[in-house]
This record gives structure tokens, C-alpha cells and sequence, in this order.
């Protein structure tokens, strides 16, 4: 008999706390109640109460004891199991890593085995040990993971239940004491238990169960911002030629950008000289938008060899992927010369080509020949002219052959042949000039109807006939070709155009203009040059003829004109410097054109940066007028009291006790102390304003950053409990502009908080961030007064005189800022204030 | 008597200094710029130079070179509060240790007498109290709480230098400089990994140090 495999059930979280262990306990006391055999082969409470009291009256099969490097582990036991034969097994913790000396290294073998032996397992697992999210996670939450469980393990179950709970609840969870013990709360929330990180994971937990996942990390990442951390893995490229077949390819690519989470990009290669392409315009216009629309990005490249130009633009935006579609050519024409695809798939390494067949593979595309020569259609009508109108004219003129000379016949013929070369082109003409020929020799020269010529003369006089038709042909091929040419560079310019206005349209619109004019000719940068100095020079100052100044730039910046390949002045005092190649004349006229935009989009850049520097100096007079009457009150109020107290002492002293003499001089003392923050106060936020705080960034570890900020504290932060790892990065900061942020921020918590629960300090670092976290559990602020205390003197509550200057969290937080830092307010989890002072470590 | 020359070119400090150094024992000598500090020093030697490090002949460091060239008496920088560069600057010159402006006249005679106390210990007993544990620089032994703790070279190296020198901020670059050599300027981080080696084992509670004690990003400081 045949066992049948049993079934696994899996309980999906997308952190510790969730409740997977309660509920794989519900659904086994579920099963139990129906009568069926349920035992329990390893539930890992984490002494949790409501979880061990959930097992109630479960049987559970117990474990086994292992003995290793002189400690014993408890461990599950699989062979137990097996031999107590159960319908149903509850085997916590999927990824669990077994104890060196079990039967299997991983828990997700002894499952597998179970399963094998018919008996339906119920498990759990959390998101951060799927195999595949593993970097994404440690990425995420700044901490690795080391226990994995291949995906396929999970994906094979026959049921996943995602155990879903909101960040917010399960900090509350967390903060009652539901998750961790009590002298772990503090310390996870600021860690691992970030809402950030938790809503992040949970959008990783609910996207895989989706099946979604890499398509959605890239949309991910761009939502918040994280440039560096994980790469996509995939990037496909599509070539267009700007024919119809463009849709097809453009939907094949994105299916397969799709599956593999791929970002997808369009090229077209236009042709080197910029004239030569045989796109439509109208057909990469729309293929442009429907890129767009299915997310990708349309791009243009101009090269000659289109299978090389391809190759470089696929390589270097590392695409993985290269679509492209089967040949349009006719089987004739492929005998002649290998194809772009071909040629395309021998040259392109590690890029993986497809080659997508369309509707109009073989049927050739409708310009055929010399691109932009006389249409297929006049050439027809060209040839039947000659094969019916020559015989026709030669019997209207045969009866009056005698009264005709050789020299009217000879015209006539020759009137006809252009005729044939105006419609039909030069391959009509040459045939109507040579069947004239023979008809004229037939039936015109003497002797009649035989191919001989009496004189020479005569037979001089059909050959220039044949010449000059095969001339004036030419002449008519040469000019329409060139007709053909110039509707086609207009065409082009015009895409070219349309490009650059979408580009115009963009948040900086200079550097997009110039990045395209670097894509669309293969250069390696472009420079837009500026002559002189700053504008709003006065009149009488001359302008040094060779002062260049770098306006913009994409790629290395060329410093003047002369040390670029190709310069192209835009009035007199722009120019554009283009490196990289030397562009032929024919891509000089559309490069003009872009110079001409670029200066524009300048000046548009500059006004609207006017218009923009304008509209805070309206703002910051108004704060300026209130700073100036609330730093008057708080100078003057300390200054009077010391004054007081000195000028007592010293005029009057002898009318004074000792005790009052004392207490004066405490209170010019302690006013003084007043004066001398409020002033340093002061002139570290004018030069914060002025941008002259001269902020020397140098690697600062955090854990030994703390205690001197709290020694200058003093006395009252003596309770204050650091927990900062010693294995932390360090931050890049100004030492004495760290300390100034750290005394204020604890010395703030200290004030707000009640006496028998000291402010924590805990740091910890995520994705190139360290943020040092200073939680008190005082009152707290509420959620929309929390931006407002970083205003100056907008003291919260403004009750105790003397307590600082509400100048201390706008300076604390502008100092972060000038350091690369920020720092935000957030809730207490369970109530009171969380600082959250963030700054980058240290580059090296 | 403890001569001391205080260096300020501001009257009202010199005077206010003046005062408070002679009413607790110490002979005061003023000069108002780097030369008259100078000449002041070469004339007759003082025990202790209080320095400000805006002078308007010299820069402070010049003249803390000038006084190293032939003497180590122990030099004290006053300072503005912005500036940490220039206090680097100043101990990397030669200076034992700095007071920001404005100070406290309390905090200031403290740190005369740490640096003063200095010369007179740096000869006396080999063994030093650090907290509850009992270092021996002569026998290279350190014992806590009757149990004797072992250090590795570069931490005995490390201890050793701020030991002699109690109260002395020691700046980064001397420290990594007499103990791993000329060529390491900017391994700070192998200052941050010893000490916090040695907080483990010396301190009571590590992450609060009351004896080796860090000034961030500018050196070390034993605190007897």
C-alpha cells in the first residue's frame, strides 16, 4: 500500500510576536476537538504566557536531550514522533537550525520526513528566514539572519497562513509585555521593532505570499528612497527599428521583464549621420508612450552599426536581456549579409538575446533598396510606361517615318525616356533608354528594320540619345533620393524635438537635456559652458575672453571649448562642449538645436531659482522679528539679575549678611551661567543660518560619545541607562557639535521625565544609518505638536522661567542637519517622547 | 610655591585669574601676548602656563612650540567653544589639557591641580589606583578585587601612557603614534576597540567610565 505524503500547513509571520505559535495551537486544538490524533512535537513558548497557556491539555511528545561541547540542548525528536505515529504533528520554528549531532542539520528535513511517513505537520516560520528575502531583510533591519529555509520548502506546503498583525499592535503587544520580557522591551522597540522595519517586513510577508515579490522590490526601493542597497536582479533591454512590429517586441519584453522582477528599457538606433534611420517617427512616438506606460523608459542612441550600438547601450546600462525581433528581410536579402540579430546574438557575451518573430517577419519593410530612393510603386508604373508606351509611340510614328528627320525621332524618344525617368527612377530609364535604342535603329535609321547603321553619324547620334538619358535618369534618381533624405531629417529632427520637450517638461530640465544629447550621439559628456563671472557683473568690468565657467555637465566636465572634440557656440556667452567623438556636420544642425534649448532651459533654471530664493525671505523676516523680541526678553531678563545682584554687592555690600551676600553672588552666578548657553546658543544657530558653522566631520563612536555628554550633564543624568552596542559603526560627526546635540536632547528627557524611570539611551545602525534613540517616559507630545517644538522659542507647555530657551531642539536639530543627521520626535510606545537622532557612519 | 604664567590678552581675565589663582597659593605671573609669554617664561621659569589660544601676535600653537623647544612644564589651553580643530592643534603641539570659554573657575583650578599633581606623581610610587583595581607599572601587574587580570601588549602600552600622565589629555595621533608608530595617523578605531578592551576589564561599569575617560574625536584622559 501506498502511503499517502501527509500535509504541511504553514503559519506565515513577518515578525516575532505575531502569533503564529498561537494560532498553529488553535488550529491543533481545532483538529483535537474533531477527535483527530494531535500531538505536540515542539512548541517554543519564549516564555510567553498566553502561548504556553495555550497548549492546555495538548499530548506532547517530549524532547530529546543532546549533549554538545559539554552543554545539553533540548531538541525535537523526530524518531519519537515516527514511532508515536500521530495523525497530526505540531513542529514549531521551520528554519530552526538542529543541534550538531541530530539526524538532520535543519528542522525543515525532519518535517520533510514526517510528511513522508503520511503524518500532517503544522509549522511556523517567519518572513526574514525565507532563503530568497534573506539580504532584502538584512537590509531592511540592519541585522543578519542565520538561520534560512529554502523557499520551495514553504512554497511546497500545501497551506500558508499568513498571521498578519499591524506594526502598531504589536508594539502594544510588545510594550504590555506580551512578546519579550521586561527589561527587553526598551531595547527591541528601538531596534528590530522600528514601525519601519515592521511595516517593511510585513510588506515583504503579504508581497511573496503574493507571489510578487520581485516585481515589487524595485517599486519598493524607489518609494523609499534606498538607492544603494539591493540591486534588481534583472534588466531587459528591447530594440526597436522603428517599424509596427516595435509593439509586439515592446510587450514580449515587458512579459518577460515581468517575470523576472526586471526594470525594461527601449532603444532605437538611429543612424550615425543622423539622417539614415528608417524609423518612423510616428511608430516610435507610440511605442515611446507604451513603453512608458508598461514602466519602462525609452531611450535613443545614433550609431552605424546598429548590432554594436545596441551591444553598448545594452552593456552599459547592464541589461541582462536583449529582445530583439526576427528579421524583416526577405530570404534573398539574408543571403547577402548576416542580419542585426544575427549578428547581434554572436557578438553579445553575456546578454542573453531573444529573438521574437512578429507578423512581419520575411515580408521586408516597406522601403526597400536605398533608403529614401523613389517608392516601389512609381518604379512599376516607370517600367510598364516603357514596356507599353515605347512600343505605342513607335507605331503612332512609324507612317510618318520618312517625312520625320533622325534628329525629331531622336528627341521625341528622348522626351519619352525622361518622362519614364521623372516617374519611375533610374532603373525604368536605363531600360527605356536602351529599348529607344534599339527601336530607333529598327525602325528610324536607314536602312530600315534591321539593326545595321549606315552611317556613323547616326550611330553617334543613338548614343548620345542612350547617354543623356541615362544621365538625365541619374539626375532625377540623384534629386529624389534627396527629397526622400530631407523629409527624413526633418522626421528625425522631429523626434529628436519631441524628445527634448518631454525632457523640458522635467524637474531639471537642463541636466535631462543634456544627459539626452550625451545618449542620443554616444559622447561621453557634455558641458555646458558659461564666459565671465556670476551674471550681475557691473558694466564697467570687462569679461576675460577664456573664463569659462561649468554651467552643467554630464559626464567629466570639459572646463573650456578648446578641450572639447566638438564646441558649439549658443550666443556669446554659451557654448556647449561635447567629448567623446568628433560629430560629423550632418549631427551638428540637430545638436545646434539642442544647444539652443539648453540655453534656455538655463535661463528658465535661473529665474525660477530667483523666484524660489525670493519666497523665504518674506518668511524668515517674520521669524526673525519674533526671534529678535523673544532673544531680547530672554538676554535682558538674566543680564538685570546678575546686575543687580553684582552692583548690590558692590555698592552696598556692607549692608549685607554674610548668608545674603552669598545667595547674590549664587544668583549672578547662575544668571551668568543663564546668558553665557543662551548666547553660545545664539551664535551656533547664527552660523548654522549663515552657513558658516564649519562643522569637521570625523569618525565618532557612539558608546563613547555618551557618557562625556552626560558627565557635562552632571549630577542629574547619573540614572540615565545607556544600552549602545560597542560592535556599532561609527558616525561621521563634529565631536563638539555631537556633544551639544546629546546634552540638549537628554538633558530634555532628564527635565520630562518621572523620577523612578531614568530616560533610556540605545542606538543601533540600519542601511549606512546609525540612530541613537533617547526614550523617556514623561508625558510625551502630542503627535501634531511634536514639529512644533523645533521652533524657536515655542517651548511646549511654557511654564518653568529659566529652564533653557526653546532655542535648544531647533539649534540641536539644525546642527544634525549640518552634519548629513536628522533628528525626529516619535512616541514612547506606552507613553512619553522618543528622540531620534540619525547620522551616517563613516564612509571608510 | 607654584609659579603660574597666565597668557590672555584680555585684561579682565588676566585680572579675574590673577585674583583667583594668588587667593589659592599660586604665584601669578600675566603676560598679554605670545613674545611677552615667551620672554616671561625664558626669565623666569613657571611651573604651569594657562594659555589663550587667540593671541593676537601668535598663534597659540606657535608659542606652546616656542615653550616645548626647552621646557616640559605642563601648558593648559583656554579656548572658544567653536573650534575642536584648534584644540587638536594645540595638543597635538604639547598641551596637556584645554578649558573651553567661558569656564568655571572651580572646573579650572581642578584641572591645574591634575596636571600640577602630575609632575610631582610621575617619579613617586610604580603603582596606580584606577577605580578598585591596583596597577603596577614597574611589575607590569594589575589586580582587581584580589583576582589578577591580564592585558596584552598593546593594551599595557596604551595604559602605560595614560597612566604617567594622569589628567593629561592625551590626543589620538600620540597615542597611535608611541604605541603603533609613525606611519598610523587616522586609525582611530583601534584607540576606540584597546580602550574599550580596557574599560571591560578595569572599569566598574564599562559604559560609563569614571577613569579612562574618551573626549570624542580628540584623544584620552586617565582621571585618577
Amino acid at each position: 500500500m501506498v502511503m499517502a505524503r501527509g500535509q504541511l500547513r504553514i503559519y506565515l509571520g513577518a515578525a516575532p510576536g505575531v502569533g503564529k505559535t498561537y494560532a498553529a495551537l488553535e488550529e491543533a486544538h481545532r483538529r483535537a476537538s474533531r477527535g483527530t490524533d494531535v500531538v505536540v512535537g515542539f512548541v517554543e513558548t519564549h516564555g510567553r504566557e498566553h502561548t504556553g497557556a495555550m497548549i492546555g491539555d495538548l499530548e506532547i511528545v517530549p524532547r530529546r536531550t543532546i549533549e554538545y561541547r559539554g552543554a545539553s540542548f533540548t531538541e525535537f525528536d523526530l524518531d519519537a514522533v515516527l514511532a508515536r505515529a500521530p495523525r497530526v504533528v505540531l513542529v514549531d520554528e521551520l528554519a530552526h537550525t538542529n543541534v550538531p549531532g541530530s539526524r538532520f542539520e535543519k528542522r525543515w528535513q525532519d518535517i520533510d520526513v514526517l510528511l513522508d511517513a503520511g503524518i500532517d505537520v503544522l509549522s511556523t516560520v517567519n518572513i526574514q528566514h525565507l532563503e530568497s528575502l534573506n539580504d532584502v531583510v538584512t537590509k531592511i533591519t540592519g541585522v543578519p539572519q542565520q538561520e534560512t529555509v529554502p523557499d520551495e520548502v514553504v512554497r511546497r506546503a500545501d497551506q500558508v497562513e499568513l498571521v498578519d498583525m499591524t506594526p502598531e499592535a504589536l508594539r502594544r503587544r510588545m510594550t504590555h509585555g506580551n512578546v519579550y520580557p521586561p527589561d527587553k522591551i526598551d531595547a527591541s522597540l528601538s531596534n528590530y521593532f522600528r514601525v519601519g522595519n515592521l511595516t517593511a517586513l510585513r510588506e515583504l510577508a503579504l508581497l511573496w505570499l503574493a507571489d510578487k515579490v520581485d516585481e515589487q522590490l524595485a517599486a519598493y526601493r524607489r518609494d523609499k528612497d534606498i538607492s544603494e542597497t539591493w540591486e534588481a536582479r534583472e534588466r531587459v533591454v528591447v530594440a526597436l527599428s522603428g517599424g509596427e512590429e516595435g509593439d509586439t517586441l515592446i510587450r514580449r519584453a515587458a512579459r518577460i521583464a515581468a517575470r523576472s522582477g526586471a526594470d525594461l528599457q527601449a532603444v532605437y538606433v538611429a543612424g550615425g549621420d543622423g539622417l539614415n534611420g528608417t524609423g518612423s517617427t510616428r511608430h516610435l512616438a507610440r511605442q515611446r508612450l507604451l513603453v512608458e506606460s508598461l514602466g519602462g523608459t525609452y531611450h535613443q542612441v545614433v550609431g552605424d552599426d546598429i548590432p554594436q550600438a545596441l551591444l553598448d547601450f545594452a552593456r552599459g546600462v547592464n541589461a541582462t536581456q536583449l529582445v530583439l525581433g526576427a528579421s524583416r528581410r526577405g530570404r534573398a536579402a539574408q543571403l547577402f549579409s548576416r542580419g542585426v540579430g544575427v549578428t547581434t546574438t554572436a557578438q553579445s557575451g553575456s546578454i542573453d538575446v531573444h529573438l521574437v518573430t512578429h507578423e512581419k517577419v520575411g515580408r521586408g519593410s516597406r522601403r526597400t533598396g536605398l533608403p529614401g530612393a523613389i517608392s516601389r510603386m512609381r518604379m512599376i508604373a516607370g517600367f510598364a510606361l516603357t514596356v507599353l508606351g515605347l512600343p505605342a509611340l513607335t507605331a503612332i510614328m512609324h507612317p510618318w517615318r520618312d517625312d520625320l528627320s533622325l534628329t525629331t525621332d531622336l528627341l521625341v524618344y528622348l522626351s519619352a525616356t525622361l518622362l519614364i525617368a521623372l516617374i519611375g527612377g533610374i532603373w525604368p530609364a536605363l531600360v527605356a533608354s536602351l529599348a529607344g535604342f534599339a527601336l530607333l535603329d529598327f525602325y528610324f535609321v536607314q536602312p530600315y528594320n534591321t539593326l545595321t547603321i549606315a552611317t556613323r553619324e547616326h550611330l553617334f547620334n543613338l548614343l548620345l540619345f542612350v547617354l543623356m538619358a541615362v544621365l538625365v535618369a541619374v539626375i532625377v534618381g540623384i534629386s529624389a533620393r534627396k527629397t526622400a533624405q530631407a523629409a527624413q531629417a526633418r522626421a528625425e529632427a522631429h523626434t529628436l524635438a519631441a524628445l527634448a520637450g518631454s525632457v523640458l517638461r522635467g524637474d531639471h530640465p537642463l541636466q535631462a537635456l543634456l544627459e539626452q544629447v550625451r545618449e542620443t550621439f554616444g559622447l561621453t559628456s557634455v558641458t555646458l559652458l558659461e564666459l565671465g563671472p556670476e551674471p550681475g557683473v557691473g558694466p564697467g568690468e570687462r569679461r576675460d575672453p577664456n573664463d569659462w565657467r561649468v554651467v552643467a555637465c554630464v559626464g567629466e566636465p570639459c572646463t573650456s571649448p578648446g578641450a572639447a572634440e566638438t564646441d558649439i557656440p549658443v550666443g556669446d556667452e554659451l557654448s556647449l562642449a561635447l567629448r567623446g567623438r568628433t560629430l560629423p556636420a550632418s549631427d551638428r544642425r540637430i545638436v545646434e538645436a539642442f544647444a539652443v534649448q539648453s540655453a534656455v532651459a538655463l535661463r528658465q533654471e535661473r529665474l525660477s531659482a530667483q523666484a524660489a530664493a525670493m519666497r523665504p525671505v518674506a518668511a524668515a523676516d517674520k521669524m526673525r522679528t519674533a526671534l529678535l523680541a523673544a532673544v531680547s526678553h530672554d538676554l535682558r531678563t538674566p543680564l538685570a539679575s546678575a546686575k543687580a545682584a553684582v552692583a548690590g554687592l558692590r555698592n552696598t555690600a556692607e549692608m549685607f549678611s554674610p548668608e545674603e551676600r552669598a545667595e547674590l553672588v549664587v544668583t549672578a552666578d547662575e544668571s551668568l551661567d543663564r546668558l553665557g548657553r543662551l548666547v553660545a546658543n545664539l551664535l551656533d544657530m547664527s552660523r548654522l543660518q549663515a552657513g558658516v558653522l564649519g562643522a569637521r566631520p570625523v569618525p565618532i563612536w557612539l558608546e563613547e560619545a555618551v557618557p562625556p555628554a552626560l558627565d557635562e550633564i552632571g549630577e542629574p543624568a547619573a540614572g540615565v541607562t545607556i544600552r549602545i552596542a560597542d560592535d556599532l559603526p561609527a558616525v561621521s560627526a563634529d565631536p563638539g557639535l555631537l556633544e551639544r546635540i546629546l546634552v540638549n536632547i537628554i538633558g530634555n528627557a532628564l527635565r520630562h521625565s518621572p523620577p523612578d524611570r531614568p530616560p533610556l539611551v540605545s542606538a543601533s545602525a540600519h542601511a549606512g544609518l546609525v540612530e541613537l534613540r533617547v526614550i523617556d517616559h514623561g508625558p510625551g507630545v502630542p503627535e501634531d505638536a511634536q514639529e512644533l517644538i523645533f521652533t524657536p522659542f515655542q517651548r511646549l507647555g511654557d511654564q518653568q522661567a529659566g529652564t533653557g530657551v526653546g532655542l535648544g531642539l531647533a539649534l540641536s536639530r539644525g546642527l544634525a542637519e549640518s552634519m548629513g543627521g536628522t533628528l525626529l520626535p516619535e512616541d514612547t510606545p506606552g507613553g512619553g517622547l522618543t528622540m531620534v537622532l540619525t547620522l551616517p557612519e563613516t564612509g571608510e | 610655591m607654584t609659579r603660574v604664567l597666565v597668557v590672555d590678552d584680555e585684561p579682565q581675565i588676566l585680572r579675574a585669574l590673577r585674583i583667583n589663582l594668588s587667593a589659592h597659593g599660586y604665584e601669578v605671573a600675566v603676560a598679554a601676548d605670545g613674545a611677552a609669554a615667551l620672554r616671561s617664561a625664558a626669565a623666569s621659569p613657571p611651573d604651569l602656563v594657562i594659555l589663550d589660544l587667540g593671541l593676537p601676535d601668535m598663534d597659540g600653537a606657535e608659542v606652546i612650540g616656542g615653550l616645548r623647544g626647552w621646557t616640559d612644564i605642563p601648558i593648559l589651553v583656554l579656548s572658544g567653544r567653536a573650534g575642536s580643530p584648534d584644540k587638536v592643534r594645540a595638543l597635538d603641539a604639547g598641551a596637556d589639557d584645554y578649558v573651553t570659554k567661558p569656564f568655571d573657575i572651580g572646573e579650572l583650578l581642578a584641572r591645574v591641580r591634575a596636571v600640577t599633581r602630575r609632575r610631582a606623581a610621575a617619579e613617586e610610587s610604580p603603582t596606580v589606583q584606577l577605580g578598585d583595581a591596583v596597577v603596577d607599572l614597574s611589575a607590569h601587574t594589575v589586580v582587581r578585587d584580589g583576582e589578577a587580570i591580564r592585558l596584552t601588549k598593546t593594551e599595557w602600552s596604551l595604559l602605560e601612557i595614560l597612566l604617567r600622565n594622569p589628567g593629561k589629555l592625551v590626543s589620538q595621533r600620540q597615542l597611535l603614534h608611541d604605541v603603533w608608530g609613525p606611519a598610523y595617523e587616522k586609525e582611530t578605531n583601534y584607540l576606540r576597540q584597546y580602550l574599550a578592551q580596557l574599560r571591560r576589564k578595569l572599569e566598574a561599569d564599562p559604559s560609563r567610565p569614571r577613569h579612562l575617560l574618551t573626549e570624542p574625536g580628540m584623544g584620552y584622559r586617565f582621571r585618577p
